[in-house]
């Protein structure tokens, strides 16, 4: 950055690329004071930058070397040596290409019954993963975190502690209980569980507002060091 | 009108101005509010603190650019933290933005110790399908990457020629602003045993808790916060300890706002 100058020049291609990041970052703040076409425009531009470069992406890391490269081998190897064992390899490699290709046969209505095919594989393949992984995550490893400090206890604070975790879930196990109507003892302590859940909305909540400002700050960074040098 | 009354219908504009000042003027004017060192970022930085020079870490960048006001930071001071124990890194993208974030930010990071690219860290690129690409990573390194970001067969990096799959590494980072780090947990963690860290946004904090209290991760950097925090263990002030001021004054005037708001309802309440 040139000390002369109070913005950082535009005739360099750092300098382009910070201006045009400044004025599109305004462009979005704009918002801030009403809805305006600049801002649509802005946004517009985000959204159709961000897809377009998760096309390309997943097409140069994934679609190429993943699908079109090796069937290409798979192809050029059959007509090379033409063997049973360089057939077999083609096939391998071809049946999740057409799997995945058959997904866009949703784009046809009369066809689109096949995709259904690769759906359901993708569906029981997530499936299968997922269910006994977060059953281990979500389930088992934290009721055994839930209980395990109470084998544990080495001071008073600490079982303190253990307590607060414990009545925290067992209460709000029971709030999400909905086949008992919850008065009397059941509502006392669904009434608890109410509380944890609140204590846990409202760090949520304040977590939330920190990381939102936080990209303000990043933002306002970027505008009065980059951009305007009024940070050193 | 009352006071009260005029409270009721501030322009939010005029908060806007606050909240503009609020972080503005603390960035031009340092105050130096100080930064205490909560748990779970030292868990990160003693956990890499104890790993063996030459050590191997995985972090893979799960992110996208809307969020890199929190994410860079974070990244800049765990990648320090690694280059300067001599530890290496190899890079990954679970997200298609990532990949730019990542290539970039370890070779900046590597180059200001003297890394070399191939010996000392890798960018391995993109993968879609986050649960397969986990998982395909527990097998091997090679099958779910045969080539790095720029084209060159993994076998053929000399940092990689050793390296197969989680047992060759130390941990895995994911910088991330998701709940990407939940299948890192599921599939690397359960099945693998690999030690997880999560560098997260803010607001994914809370959901990731349960997963340090169980020892499913080792801990976790969360927000402009936590990567503020971890700046200070490396004794590195940089972009999260300038912003650590801001977010004190603007949270101040936001408390205030809060205040004048619940006091305005009161007295209006009391008026009728």
């Amino acid at each position: 950055m040139d000390s002369g100058l109070i913005c950082v020049s535009l005739f360099t291609s750092e300098g382009v690329g910070i201006w045009i990041a400044s004025i599109l970052t305004l462009a979005i703040y704009s918002f801030l004071y009403r809805d305006n076409p600049i801002y649509r425009f802005s946004e517009s531009l985000l959204i159709g930058i961000s897809v377009g470069f998760l096309l390309v992406t997943t097409f140069d890391t994934t679609l190429l070397p993943k699908a079109f490269e090796p069937v290409g081998k798979g192809i050029i190897g059959i007509s090379e040596s033409g063997g049973i064992n360089s057939f077999a390899i083609f096939v391998w490699i071809l049946i999740p290409v057409v799997l995945g290709f058959l997904m866009f046969t949703r784009f046809v209505p009369r066809y689109a019954w096949m995709s259904r095919v690769a759906l359901a594989l993708y569906i029981g393949f997530g499936a299968g993963a997922s269910i006994p992984a977060n059953m281990q995550s979500y389930i088992l490893r934290q009721i055994d975190a839930t209980i395990r400090p109470f084998l544990n206890i080495d001071s008073f604070w600490s079982l303190v502690n253990a307590l607060i975790v414990l009545v925290g879930l067992i209460s709000t196990l029971f709030y999400f209980f909905f086949s008992k109507e919850q008065k009397g003892a059941f509502g006392k302590i669904t009434r608890l569980g109410t509380f944890y859940l609140m204590i846990f909305f409202g760090a949520t909540f304040g977590y939330t507002v920190m990381a939102r400002i936080s990209l303000l700050i990043g933002r306002l960074t970027f505008l009065m060091k980059d951009w305007l040098g009024l940070i050193s | 009108m009352s006071i009260w009354e005029k409270a009721k219908t501030i322009d939010r504009r005029i908060i806007f101005l606050f909240m503009f000042l609020g972080v503005a003027l603390p960035l031009l004017i340092r105050i130096g509010l100080p930064v205490s060192v909560t748990n779970d970022v030292k868990k990160v930085y003693d956990y890499i603190e104890g790993l063996e020079p030459g050590s191997i870490v995985l972090v893979s960048y799960d992110h996208d650019t809307g969020t890199l006001p929190e994410m860079l930071p974070m990244s800049d001071a765990i990648l320090r933290h690694l280059f300067r124990n001599n530890i290496k890194v190899i890079g990954m993208a679970l997200r298609a933005e990532g990949t730019g974030i990542g290539r970039q930010n370890i070779r900046r990071s590597g180059a200001e110790f003297g890394k070399i690219e191939g010996e000392d860290f890798v960018f391995l690129g993109f993968r879609p399908e986050i649960t397969a690409a986990i998982l395909g990573l527990g097998t091997s390194f090679e099958r779910v990457f045969p080539k790095d970001d720029e084209g060159i067969p993994i076998r053929e990096l000399p940092m990689m020629k050793d390296i197969n799959n989680y047992g060759d590494i130390e941990m895995v980072i994911s910088i991330t602003d998701d709940d990407t780090p939940v299948y890192w947990v599921n599939y690397a963690n359960a099945r693998f045993k690999v030690k997880v860290v999560a560098g997260l946004t803010a607001v994914m904090a809370t959901t990731f808790f349960p997963f340090i209290d169980s020892g499913q991760m080792v801990g976790m950097v969360a927000g402009l916060k936590g990567a503020a925090e971890y700046e200070k263990l490396i004794e590195k002030r940089g972009r999260a300890g300038r912003g650590m001021d801001a977010q004190s004054i603007a949270h101040l005037v936001m408390i205030g706002f809060i205040i004048i708001g619940n006091i305005a309802f009161i007295m209006r309440k009391r008026g009728k």
